[in-house]
């Protein structure tokens, strides 16, 4: 953001007010992926519940920033730094919403998952790689609100770490699988989570290129390395 | 990619003690609407009345510098002024229609620079004039009537049509749409649009919105100075100065 304030004071507080519900939706957010996570990991019927019924909440605050955006838009006419921030806070919201809908997803399975013999180390693994995704975006809306394009660019990097983990996870369960029929619906069940949970990173990734966009006025040139694939393709778990 | 039509040089501008415009460098394209935006007193209004010489009727003024249009110097010796603001037409802030009839308005220019003939001519020299001004289906009926019992907006119209009338390649506007309801605003913005096929156009306008919707390039003034100049959208998303950023968004620059 930039230092001055503008002419008419109203304006600043529009603007202040729809950053303010990122962050609000933000916290509620990073909340949900934790409680996903170690409601899977304590076979926490209860808590799973919890996290479901949180989602509603999130899912109004992303309506009431579109709802803000829009006036604004219409009132205000924002240009250069302003239009971006709009822009930027509408897309983060996306962002913010769709990594909510798997916590709560994830807390469904959750549910089913509990009445079934458990895999072992999955639920410890996909909780680490869950509190991966919570830091990251937790930085990136430090990034966000600091308008700090490096500590974006740094955490846009760190996916590469989660997708590695969910690699590892593709594998175990791949294993799990094969020597016993009987864990495939678990082993399902958990690579749906994994894999959600891997798109929850990549959903942080946008928002860390939102934060690069608002910053600089434009979007990082090239799409971030993606790590090397071949062990996983002659798997079989081709993309 | 649009021609260069005029092409400023190291211009200075001076009223007596005070030096309005300083160094100005800029090129401005043929078919194609160049705004110019900036707080009052940053030389945008100055730097219009250069390009037609209108500065010339202030005693105090000095114009430093070069400004060529299609590549001739407009401060040479041998041009007359006269025929300068012939090819480089002017809209007002004001609607200013002579007192005369709505077609004497149109007439006046082509018949003192003898663009026409005989009567037939300067008939059809005025109906194209009238709609290139979108105003000849309001007007059509009632050319003997006095241009200053029209509205506003349909003055601001009439006095376009009158600086179409003598072929101009160049016309500079000082914010025509500011004394004007936001309907005949939306009338001479969309006429502002045709016009640029034909011309080169240059306004001078205080609402920010207005050259983002008209204009394809915009030029930022500032105390004098031109600070920014580039692509309308680029300006107005992503400005690479901090001044013109500060001005656009609203803030205390």
């Amino acid at each position: 953001m930039m230092d001055e304030s503008h002419i008419q004071s109203v304006f600043d507080r529009d603007l202040e007010k729809i950053q303010t519900l990122i962050m609000k939706m933000g916290g509620l957010v990073e909340v949900s992926i934790l409680d996903a996570v170690r409601s899977l990991a304590n076979r926490d019927e209860e808590l799973a519940m919890k996290v479901r019924e949180n989602d509603r909440a999130i899912d109004q605050l992303e309506e009431e920033i579109y709802e803000e955006a829009a006036r604004i838009i219409a009132l205000r006419a924002p240009t250069a730094s302003d239009l971006r921030t709009v822009l930027t806070v509408m897309k983060i919201s996306a962002n913010l919403e769709r990594i909510g809908d798997y916590a709560k997803n994830l807390a469904k399975r959750t549910s089913v998952l509990v009445q079934m013999r458990p895999i072992e180390g999955a639920a410890e693994q996909i909780r680490r790689m869950g509190r991966e995704v919570e830091a990251m975006l937790k930085q990136a809306l430090d990034a966000y609100i600091q308008r700090d394009a490096t500590l974006a660019e740094e955490v846009r990097e760190q996916d590469a770490e989660v997708d590695l983990m969910y690699n590892a996870l593709f594998r175990e369960f791949l294993t799990h699988m094969m020597e016993d029929p009987s864990n495939i619906t678990a082993c399902m069940h958990l690579h749906f989570i994994a894999k959600n949970t891997e798109r929850m990173g990549d959903h942080v990734t946008s928002i860390c290129e939102q934060v690069i966009y608002l910053v600089t006025g434009s979007m990082p040139d090239e799409n971030r390395l993606k790590e090397d694939r071949t062990p996983y393709v002659r798997m079989g778990a081709g993309e | 990619m649009s021609e260069t039509k005029i092409s400023a040089r190291n211009v200075q501008v001076y009223y007596g003690d005070t030096h309005a415009i300083k160094d100005v460098d800029v090129d401005i394209d043929d078919k194609t609407v160049t705004a110019l935006i900036g707080p009052s007193g940053c030389g945008k209004s100055t730097f219009l009345r250069c390009i037609n010489r209108m500065n010339d009727t202030i005693d105090v003024a000095r114009v430093e510098g070069d400004i060529h249009l299609d590549g001739e110097d407009i401060y040479d010796k041998a041009v007359d002024p006269v025929q300068l603001r012939a090819k480089v037409g002017m809209v007002f802030q004001k609607p200013n229609p002579f007192p005369k009839s709505i077609y004497d308005n149109v007439a006046y220019g082509p018949k003192i620079h003898g663009l026409a003939k005989t009567k037939a001519d300067l008939d059809e020299i005025v109906e194209r004039a009238l709609r290139r001004g979108a105003i000849w289906d309001e007007v059509k009926d009632r050319l003997n009537a006095p241009g200053t019992g029209l509205s506003g907006g349909q003055q601001q119209r009439l006095c376009i049509a009158r600086a179409v009338a003598t072929e101009p390649e160049v016309l500079l506007m000082d914010e025509p749409c500011s004394a004007l309801d936001p309907i005949a605003t939306a009338q001479v913005e969309e006429l502002i649009d045709e016009l640029k096929r034909n011309y080169s156009v240059v306004i001078v306008t205080h609402s920010m919105q207005q050259a983002a919707r008209v204009s394809q390039k915009t030029a930022f003034f500032h105390l004098g100075n031109l600070v920014e100049y580039g692509e309308t959208g680029q300006i107005f998303t992503n400005p690479k100065d901090k001044r013109t950023e500060s001005y656009i968004t609203g803030r205390i620059g």
